[in-house]
């Protein structure tokens, strides 16, 4: 926990910073405040599965002869699948998922999807980012951009959520007072020591928006960057973490969560999704990396004693067609799992399986609309009221423990 | 994209109207370092002093036909470029194949070419990611240069039969019976109509135009015995439709017209500044003189809403231009600096050339604005002003910079000049006096204010502008 001395210490380093403060009202006693008083506050991590996963091969109902049928070359045969019942298993890559479940820690929603499906990558990913049907409605903001909004005291502080991954700012977390910090990796936060302290001060007058935004971003980026480097070496961990992107990403996402910062929200990126051909190996190697990631990162914060306050959410733009293409691989498709992790959970299978012998144009129907999973994390998790946030009436599923 | 303010701008009907120096709007110096920064990556002050002399006509003229930068290489620059790009795909070294191009963007005397090759780069997003093939991804990029101000449809025929582009969309499993639907999605929704423009049959359909297209042995190549010669229906029009007609009925429609005017907007024009009226107006434009790149150019180059107040400093500066530009407009060529580096940089500020995030390419704009790209602005400006990427790694003469321009080394002078030099002038009211003050230091040389100074400028929140 960072004490008030240390906050000071910290901010004594950027003083430009504080000559700023104009601009960021309140930022100093918001911050005095997180850092006096100990956040129980829980958090929720995000993790996008970024090109479309298969999601008919990651939850895999391998008895089930349509799938056999449609699945000619790709097919998981009961043999390998790690079975969830006598229907339903995981792909054989999935053995940490597959732990996370028998330990009480998993629960997979199936079949989640929202109406007319979009299959293009960018169409569909800011529907699910939004949760609107048209993702530029509204200004562009995000369904938990919004949520925050709605927390948000109507004072900045360094970030309201925090992107790690080499990835854009994601229209998630994008509010109207909400910010977002998105950092390729915490190595990277260090500011040359020669950097001269070189903040302008705001011009009040100024209706430049875009200046503006520019200069708030600068000022968020230096007092974020200023925290994090000073928690360098704090919080480390001995869980061991396999060798992966995902779970480099995951191990700083810990450090973060364990170094009591502020934000509620923490989101990554896996890519690689997009498999239209040779589906088998990519597939494998991405789910295994997930997996991995996933389950080292659950143990880590329980090994911290964290992990309560902790719900991960998984997520995909879209799954892909039921039946293979002709290059062993899947095109664009609609419905998918979504997963939620964490200790809260009710772990098991939720919400039913997409009929395979009744598709639409070759695709899955889905079962259930992917908000009524949001509405959940909203309501039951983060304590924001989902139909604010939501913009409609998405009841809320039986997913966590009360 | 987001937040977009509506500035306000000419009215619509007049707004490529050519712009003409008026004694509201006259040619000025902001104007000059506006119209470099945009078409190009940043000026010297000679270059800036010669254009101001010569008027806009010329200047843009100089702009379209690629003698807007003085030569500052001193070897013959396309034949030094071929032999590094040679270099480079032999080495089968990626941050060789990026220091390449970083090369041809630093010393190139058409910068306009190079940065439409960018945008093509971006427009038709392909990774060495998944190809992990430097001689194709060179191929591709220089078919970007060659074509980057043609037709629309001749660039867009080439990247089709372009086998980079067709192994990144897995055209060689696209087979009759068995479509691959991936290149004719994307096709349809990132090169040619965008969403809301086709359905999902027309990807289907589509997808069986461009059956048997393949490459072999590195080259395109047409395999019949693949291709599906059956009735297709492609955007309401019937036919056996193929791969090259399937080009064609993109091309001729509205919608193609409508998202290349878009993204000539999108590379030259600030956020918000064309209305989609204007963006109508353009595609109009564009389709009757064949979806001719150069003329949509120098259309959007010469007008008045080009130059006003609103598009001026109104667009976040890409990672190319913040990179290329301080390095231009500092004159800091002479020792060279390491391309290799700067490309990393690049890399670290958000843009791995031959690495876009996906088929989409780069979102850019206030999104190249991340936490660590900003942190990564300010150790690159702090690096360069103390000479740290060029080739003998001594601090720069800063003094001799403003001594060559007959400017005083003091620091106030200094900061007004480098305002001039980067922005036509103080880019914001008390911009001037707020870095002064913040790199004023007593304990300091004059040297290391001065490369401080130019530090400061460059991380200043303004200098992010283009």
């Amino acid at each position: 926990m960072l004490t008030r001395r240390q906050f000071l210490d910290t901010s004594l380093l950027s003083t430009s910073i504080l000559s700023l403060a104009s601009s960021v009202p309140c930022f100093l006693t918001r911050s005095l405040q997180a850092a006096e008083k100990k956040s129980h506050g829980r958090i929720l991590v995000v993790i996008e599965l970024n090109g479309g996963n298969d999601g008919l091969n990651t939850v895999v109902p391998f008895n089930d002869e349509n799938y056999q049928k449609h699945r000619k070359t790709l097919q998981i045969t009961e043999a390998k699948v790690l079975k969830l019942n006598s229907k339903i298993g995981l792909h054989p890559a999935m053995t940490g998922t597959a732990q996370l479940v028998e330990d009480g820690r998993l629960a997979i929603v199936q079949g989640v999807g929202y109406p007319n499906p979009n299959r293009s990558h960018f169409e569909s990913m800011g529907i699910w980012q939004s949760a609107l049907m048209n993702p530029n409605a509204h200004g562009g903001y995000g369904w938990l951009g919004r949520a925050l909004d709605q927390k948000s005291k109507q004072v900045r502080t360094f970030a309201d959520a925090i992107c790690l991954g080499n990835v854009d700012p994601p229209q998630a977390l994008r509010g109207r007072q909400a910010t977002q910090a998105t950092i390729r990796s915490l190595a990277e936060l260090q500011l040359d020591s020669h950097t001269p302290n070189s903040e302008t001060k705001p011009d009040e007058s100024t209706t430049d928006d875009l200046l503006q935004f520019v200069r708030r971003r600068t000022v968020d980026a230096r007092a974020t960057a200023a925290r994090i480097t000073k928690l360098k070496n704090a919080g480390t961990t001995e869980t061991r973490y396999p060798q992966s992107g995902l779970a480099n990403r995951l191990k700083g996402i810990a450090r973060l969560i364990r170094a009591e910062l502020e934000p509620r929200v923490y989101y990554t990126v896996q890519a690689g999704y997009d498999t239209h051909i040779n589906q088998e190996f990519d597939h494998y190697r991405r789910l295994s990396e997930f997996s991995g990631a996933l389950s080292a990162f659950l143990n880590d914060l329980r090994d911290s004693q964290l992990d309560d306050r902790v719900l991960v959410l998984v997520f995909s733009e879209f799954g892909r067609r039921v039946a293979e293409n002709d290059s062993q691989g899947t095109d664009h498709g609609t419905a998918g799992p979504v997963f939620l992790a964490g200790p809260s959970v009710k772990a098991g299978l939720h919400g039913s399986t997409p009929d395979l012998a009744d598709l639409v144009d070759g695709d899955l129907k889905m079962t259930t609309d992917f908000r009524r999973v949001y509405a959940t994390v909203l309501s039951k998790w983060l304590e924001i009221n989902p139909q604010t946030c939501l913009q409609g009436n998405f009841a809320a599923m039986d997913l966590l423990q009360s | 994209m987001e937040l977009a303010l509506q500035a306000e701008k000419p009215d619509s009907s007049t707004c490529w109207r050519e712009y003409r120096p008026t004694k509201k709007t006259p040619w000025n110096l902001r104007h000059v370092v506006h119209l470099h920064r945009r078409a190009g990556f940043a000026a010297t002050w000679d270059e800036l002093q010669r254009d101001l002399q010569e008027g806009p006509q010329a200047s843009i003229d100089r702009v379209m036909n690629g003698t807007t930068c003085e030569k500052s290489y001193s070897e013959d620059f396309e034949r030094m470029s071929a032999t590094i790009a040679e270099a480079a795909v032999r080495s089968n070294q990626p941050d060789r194949l990026k220091a390449w191009w970083l090369f041809r963007m630093l010393f190139t005397t058409d910068p306009l070419t190079e940065k439409q090759t960018l945008l093509w780069h971006n427009h038709f997003a392909t990774s060495n990611q998944k190809l992990e093939d430097l001689s194709l991804m060179h191929r591709q990029n220089d078919l970007f240069r060659s074509l980057a101000r043609a037709p629309f449809g001749k660039l867009l025929t080439a990247v089709l039969h372009d086998p980079a582009m067709l192994l990144w969309l897995d055209a060689p499993s696209n087979h009759k019976g068995h479509p691959n639907e991936n290149l004719a999605r994307e096709l349809m929704e990132l090169f040619t109509l965008g969403i809301g423009h086709f359905n999902e049959t027309d990807v289907k359909e589509a997808a069986r135009a461009l059956t048997g297209w393949t490459v072999i042995d590195d080259r395109f190549s047409f395999r019949a015995s693949q291709h599906d010669a059956g009735q297709k229906t492609i955007l309401n029009q019937h036919g056996v439709w193929n791969g090259d007609e399937l080009v064609e009925i993109l091309i001729n429609q509205r919608g193609t017209a409508e998202r290349l005017a878009w993204r000539l907007c999108q590379l030259f024009l600030g956020e918000g500044v064309a209305q989609k009226s204007d963006i109508s107006t353009l595609a109009e434009g564009l389709q009757s003189h064949d979806l001719d790149i150069d003329w949509g150019t120098e259309t959007i180059l010469r007008s008045e809403l080009f130059f006003t107040d609103q598009n001026i400093r109104q667009r976040v500066a890409g990672p190319a231009e913040f990179i290329i530009g301080a390095t231009r407009a500092l004159e800091l060529s002479d020792p060279p600096p390491q391309t290799m580096i700067l490309a990393d940089w690049m890399r670290q500020l958000g843009q791995d050339l031959f690495y876009p995030p996906n088929v989409g390419g780069w979102n850019g704009g206030r999104d190249w604005l991340r936490t660590s790209a900003l942190i990564s602005r300010a150790n690159f400006a702090t690096g360069l002003s103390r000479g740290q990427f060029s080739s003998n790694h001594l601090p720069p003469d800063w003094s001799r910079l403003a001594a060559k321009q007959e400017q005083s080394s003091n620091p106030e002078d200094f900061v007004a000049f480098l305002a001039d030099l980067l922005f036509g002038g103080d880019p914001s009211p008390g911009w001037v006096e707020g870095i002064v003050k913040s790199v004023s230091n007593k304990s300091h040389s004059r040297e290391v204010v001065l490369q401080q100074t130019v530090a400061a400028v460059l991380t200043s929140p303004e200098a992010q502008l283009n």
